[in-house]
């Protein structure tokens, strides 16, 4: 397979993807490899950048796949829909993965009833989306740590935040008010690439859309 | 000092700048060959907030308390013109007017990765018809457009229409309009499936919505659309985008999509991107607008700097640029000029400064009363030989200079 050819020109490139650090790359490797592409991630814990026959496949954070898939530098990428919504990206989402599931939800202190002056997040664009439709004129402060801490400590009134288990929300004296939304890890797919490189990614789709969800 | 420029703008450097002169001249051209005349709007207008996109423009209060807006959009202003000038296609009498225009748009946006908010835009309108072939005339340009700059195009073409139509027939609400055509431009089957079930949509109508995101390929999805169309209008407009695919000999380069339902509001008929490889963002995009400013209209716009950068400079490599003079005779430069040579006059009058000078500048030449010097190996200042071309009487540099 040749890479040499002239920008702008056809030819037959292998697929890039940007997959996300952590949790989710394990099953979401595992669900492109029982969909038949062999992606490699072989090349060592510590490379950024791992080539293969089938798909050079980049490692980056989370929050930064959409801009990668985005601009075109991956052909497709996985990423949760916590990420998608908050980045207001309009990229083709073809795939729910069904690994990654939680819900973004709005979190008290456990029996708080006083009205929202403050809600802390790392899902600003989600909170103020979320304060908005309930007209709730409170402020929403950014932020990219453990946001808890913001409704332990009395920085905020509430928070918005990922919920998996609500174990952590137990164990910190605090309570679940209000599902905004779910989330899972989707397929996200570049929106040139969809059509030029069809013939790569459609049975691709096709074949993580029928297999079993783990 | 610090950096002044605002966010979202940029200088472009003499090489950019001529690459993007002959990528506006080879547009034009092509437009101009087509039978589209090109017009001038002015880039200060009143704003209208009826206008599509009037969002993003930047405003500015006038003396009299009046808000005017920077052109962020060519499209409404050029309607402006046809509205103005040609009263009888603005009312809908059926006469083909062709525009083009280039110029600059200003969008009031953050400036995220790889958005400026200071872009030049070149397009088409192509008024008072609206039918199959005039569709495929714009796809067409639209394509030799982006095969202009050396790209090899492909075209994404889909008909809005079908997804409004679906709409029509479940009889959604506004609201729900919203949310489908979003979770369909995305082609988000888990997000549709979703609408579909919390809105109770059921049958035929229901089946096609959920299929249509992924209702894209080659000519063959035409007979799938058809198949799925739950009524008449649908199925008009699958008709309509097979009509245009009739009229291309070679539909290779096309790429339906079924599922194109961005600005439905705005687009009323068949619109289209165009794509190419290794270049993951849209060169170009438009569509058929009918109604929503002018009741038969459509039309395309390109971002020439991102054409540019997809074709990789190679605008800039086509034109090569003449060698550039510095001369100490006005009366020989005017000469020299006639020839092709770009001269620009030193700015000393002595000849060892004047050869410094143009050293500096980069020139290839300084030209004294008597001829030229090439100064590509001759910076260390050495005395070399004289007239590089045409000039026979080579003095030496020196020359009688002042």
């Amino acid at each position: 397979m040749t890479v040499t050819e002239q920008p702008g020109q056809p030819g037959k490139r292998p697929l890039v993807l940007a997959l996300p650090k952590g949790r989710v790359l394990a099953q979401a490797v595992a669900r492109l490899r029982e969909a038949g592409l062999p992606v490699d991630l072989t090349s060592g814990e510590r490379a950024m950048r791992h080539e293969s026959a089938a798909a050079t496949v980049l490692l980056m954070r989370n929050a930064d796949v959409p801009a990668y898939v985005d601009l075109g530098v991956a052909d497709a990428g996985v990423v949760g829909r916590d990420v998608l919504l908050e980045s207001g990206s309009r990229l083709y989402v073809p795939v729910d993965l069904g690994v990654g599931v939680c819900r973004i939800a709005l979190i008290r202190p456990l029996g708080a009833t006083g009205p929202l002056r403050r809600v802390a997040s790392k899902y600003p664009r989600i909170t103020a989306a979320y304060l908005a439709r309930n007209a709730i004129p409170a402020e929403v402060i950014a932020l990219t740590g453990n946001v808890e801490l913001a409704c332990v400590s009395g920085l905020a009134d509430a928070v918005v935040d990922v919920v998996e288990t609500g174990a952590t929300l137990a164990a910190n004296d605090l309570a679940e008010v209000d599902v905004i939304a779910t989330s899972s890890a989707r397929l996200v797919v570049n929106r040139a690439a969809m059509k030029l490189k069809a013939e790569a990614l459609r049975p691709l789709i096709a074949r993580l859309r029928t297999f079993p969800r783990s | 000092m610090t950096l002044t420029l605002a966010d979202g703008t940029s200088f472009l450097a003499p090489a950019d700048a001529a690459g993007r002169e002959a990528a506006i001249e080879a547009l034009r051209g092509l437009y101009r060959e087509w039978g589209y005349q090109r017009i001038e709007v002015p880039a200060l207008e009143r704003l209208d907030e009826s206008r599509p996109r009037s969002g993003k423009s930047f405003k500015l209060v006038d003396r009299d308390g009046g808000v005017l807006a920077l052109r962020s959009d060519f499209t409404p202003a050029l309607a402006n013109y046809v509205r103005t000038n040609h009263p009888a296609v603005a009312a809908g009498a059926a006469v083909p007017l062709r525009l083009s225009y280039d110029g600059l748009v200003w969008h009031a946006i953050d400036p995220e990765l790889a958005r400026g908010r200071e872009f030049t835009q070149v397009g088409i309108e192509l008024v008072g018809v609206s039918n199959a072939r005039a569709d495929a005339e714009l796809i067409h340009l639209a394509r030799e457009s982006v095969r202009l700059m050396g790209l090899t195009p492909r075209v994404e073409v889909g008909n809005p229409a079908f997804v409004s139509r679906l709409f029509d027939a479940a009889e959604v609400s506004a609201e729900a309009r919203l949310a489908l055509a979003d979770a369909i431009d995305r082609k988000d089957t888990s997000d549709v499936l979703a609408l579909v079930a919390r809105y109770g949509l059921r049958g035929k109508v229901a089946d096609a919505l959920v299929a249509v995101p992924d209702l894209y390929g080659d000519a063959a999805v035409i007979e799938q659309a058809r198949e799925l169309a739950p009524d008449g209008p649908s199925a008009e407009a699958v008709e309509r985008l097979a009509g245009v695919v009739e009229e291309f000999e070679d539909p290779s380069e096309l790429m339906l999509d079924f599922g194109l339902a961005r600005r439905l509001s705005y687009y009323t008929g068949v619109t289209f991107r165009v794509y190419t490889f290794d270049f993951g963002q849209p060169l170009l995009g438009g569509g058929r607008y009918d109604g929503a400013l002018l009741p038969r209209a459509a039309g395309f716009a390109l971002g020439l700097g991102r054409l540019l950068a997809a074709a990789n400079g190679a605008a800039r490599q086509q034109a090569a640029e003449a060698e550039l003079v510095v001369s100490l005779d006005d009366a020989g430069a005017r000469r020299l000029r006639l020839e092709g040579y770009r001269v620009a006059r030193a700015l000393v009058a002595d000849p060892n400064a004047a050869r410094a000078e143009a050293v500096a500048m980069g020139a290839r030449y300084l030209h004294s009363g008597g001829g030229l010097l090439d100064l590509r190996d001759g910076a260390a200042g050495g005395e070399e030989d004289g007239g590089a071309s045409g000039d026979d009487d080579g003095d030496s540099s020196g020359g009688d200079g002042d």
